[in-house]
């Protein structure tokens, strides 16, 4: 990595961070029809994970709290701050909503409102890419609390046995809602991900060098083996559970971003380049946020399409 | 057109799309020997890569399936029994039935599930369930239960090409039963009911196994001057509930006979139909005959008074005509 690619990683990473505090004003605001679940602290890690993807080949399937990956993913901003307010020209036209990103040709394919269920999905864009033969491969971002999952462990065990070109990316941010993970799981999760059969490693999410060395030698491991690899990345939850969840805030006070700021600052970086840096990322985030708002709620409307078009879901014809 | 058996129908119609398409890959426990003969050798024919044996791991290979459907893949899965969904539910339940809603229509899932139940072979109860019920209460599911081999497989065709996903239920009392398959006969539409014997005084609906009994008790009535009509809507999701109006119209009288549950299933979903649009047409009140609200017994004798029979079903229709008689 050269001072330039710290640089972009430096305004992408910013920018998600950007979009999410519009998303945080608009959740306070009563702009969005449920609760919200922000990125805050992955932000760098899903950035660094970008670098190694390829956009015409590989898929992401991610949790509830997956605005960030939408985002590397190539899911539009607009688009995705449309849905996330229940507006016309977001992903599911206002009918998904936030945990429930669908999106159709880009690189990340869908979140999910229930915990884990995303992983096995993973399985199967991995088995399309294995079937087509394109070096394709998928990433399943899931968390320390869904690797208690049934499904997680069948898929982790399903990934070995059917050779599946899977990375199983776990963000360990220590809080599954508001449970602690020393108090339900007693063993080192990427262990238990090692006696499942495949290489499982973990990268620190406050370290864009950790970081790029561990996506780089196990992405390019699982496209050249077709076998699947895990990472355990720590990040830390620096908002709530959801937005307004003040209960277990603060559970790290290591921001990635400040850390890679402090880098930039090493490297000569001066503060005010930084400093427009972070305004332009600011700027972007607002104008996208006000492009979305600018979609109207047609939800209802959408809805009458969805049924008039679909008769045969209907349950009677 | 040649005879076969629905075992035969399945897995000639598995053959023939797969010939036709690259993108349709079986998955499912035991393929390779195949249960009931429907996938067994298959995997030697097409491949390990297109025919693919998986651990015991419903919700891994269920999800497995929808992602394989998200992404360009035709899969077509294998629960072995509909009683296993118990295990993957969430699968069924929050992502194969909501995942094209969700996107607002944009994602298509091709995705179909295969899967067996019902209960007259001393399987017990958890290998024995009609579940189409509970699976006919999720929105975004379309549930085909073919009682005959022509069915089976243009139904099979028909959830091929479909975007959404499909359940499709075979009865495994039904594997055996033989009958003519036009394999030219491209497919039978979802919500198209069929008139599997025309009568003129009651109406019977009824799928799967259990049309094959209510065809049996309407040959017995027959010898008594009774006339029923047998309709097998052949999709429980979407109903053909204009075949049903249409015949009710004509007889005034309706029995529901089903395997699936007593309560709010299949049975209670038609006659509460059939009364909210119908009323008028009806004589008396309409009849369900379905098993006890208990799971499927496993002893010879309970299992055989837990299931509908043709002896009840001609009680009930006695019944019915003499309460009715003008």
């Amino acid at each position: 990595m050269e001072v330039d690619d710290l640089k972009t990683i430096f305004a992408d990473a910013w920018f998600i961070r950007a979009f999410e505090d519009c998303v945080a004003a608009l959740s306070a605001a009563g702009k969005t029809p449920g609760l919200v679940h922000l990125s805050h602290g992955s932000e760098v890690a899903d950035v660094m994970l970008r670098r190694h993807l390829q956009p015409s080949t590989d898929k992401i399937t991610g949790s509830h709290r997956s605005h960030s990956l939408a985002l590397i993913g190539d899911v539009d901003p607009v688009v995705l701050a449309a849905e996330i307010m229940g507006l016309s020209g977001g992903t599911g036209s206002g009918l998904g909503g936030t945990q429930h990103i669908v999106s159709k040709d880009t690189l990340f394919l869908s979140s999910n409102g229930i915990v884990g269920a995303q992983v096995p999905i993973a399985l199967g864009a991995a088995l399309s890419a294995r079937q087509v033969k394109n070096s394709g491969i998928a990433v399943a971002v899931f968390g320390e609390g869904a690797s208690n999952q049934g499904g997680v462990f069948e898929s982790l065990n399903m990934a070995t046995a059917l050779h599946l070109p899977i990375l199983f990316l776990m963000q360990n941010n220590q809080m599954a809602q508001s449970t602690h993970v020393k108090d339900v799981a007693v063993v080192n999760l990427t262990a238990r991900a090692r006696s499942f059969g495949m290489v499982a490693e973990q990268a620190d999410g406050a370290d864009v060098v950790s970081l790029e060395n561990t996506f780089d030698r196990l992405i390019r491991y699982i496209r050249e083996t077709s076998s699947p690899a895990f990472i355990e990345v720590s990040v830390p939850r620096l908002r709530g559970h959801y937005h307004g969840d003040q209960s277990s805030d603060g559970q790290s006070n290591v921001d990635p971003l400040m850390n890679l700021q402090k880098l930039l600052q090493v490297q000569d970086m001066q503060d005010e380049e930084i400093q427009t840096i972070i305004d332009s990322a600011k700027a972007r985030a607002k104008d996208v946020v006000d492009k979305a708002q600018k979609q109207c709620d047609r939800s209802g409307a959408i809805l009458s399409d969805y049924i008039n078009n679909h008769p045969q879901l209907m349950g009677n014809l | 057109m040649p005879i076969m058996t629905i075992s035969e129908a399945l897995r000639s119609t598995l053959i023939q799309v797969m010939q036709n398409d690259d993108r349709v890959t079986l998955v499912g426990e035991d393929l390779s020997m195949g249960v009931f003969g429907v996938t067994s050798g298959l995997d030697c024919e097409f491949g390990s890569d297109r025919v693919i044996n998986t651990p015991i791991s419903e919700t891994a290979f269920v999800g497995m399936g929808i992602g394989a459907a998200m992404t360009g893949l035709k899969p077509i899965i294998e629960v072995m029994f509909c009683d296993f969904m118990g295990v993957c539910f969430d699968q069924i339940l929050n992502q194969a039935a909501k995942t094209h809603f969700l996107s607002g229509g944009a994602v298509d899932i091709p995705l179909v599930i295969r899967t067996t139940m019902g209960a007259g072979d001393g399987s017990g109860a958890m290998h024995s369930q009609s579940m189409y019920g509970l699976l006919m209460q999720i929105p975004g599911l379309i549930i085909a239960c073919p009682s005959t081999p022509a069915d089976a497989s243009g139904l099979l065709k028909t959830a091929i090409q479909s975007n959404t996903p499909v359940i499709l239920m075979e009865h495994k009392g039904l594997y055996n039963v033989k009958g003519e398959v036009d394999q030219t006969i491209s497919a039978v539409s979802f919500g198209e009911g069929s008139i599997v014997k025309e009568g003129s005084d009651v109406t019977i609906v009824a799928l799967s196994k259990m049309s094959h009994v209510s065809c049996e008790a309407a040959q017995l009535l027959g010898r008594e001057g009774i006339s029923v009509e047998v309709i097998d809507p052949r999709t429980i999701s979407p109903l053909d509930t204009g075949i049903i109006a249409d015949s009710i119209r004509k007889t005034g009288r309706l029995i529901v006979v089903d395997e699936g549950t007593a309560i709010a299933g299949f049975a209670d979903h038609v006659i509460s139909n059939v009364v909210e649009n119908n009323f008028d047409a009806l004589k008396c009140a309409p009849r369900k005959i379905v098993p006890p609200h208990t799971p499927v017994p496993y002893g010879r004798s309970a299992e055989t008074v837990w299931l509908p029979n043709a002896n009840n079903i001609v009680g009930v229709v006695r019944d019915l005509m003499r309460s009715s008689d003008e």
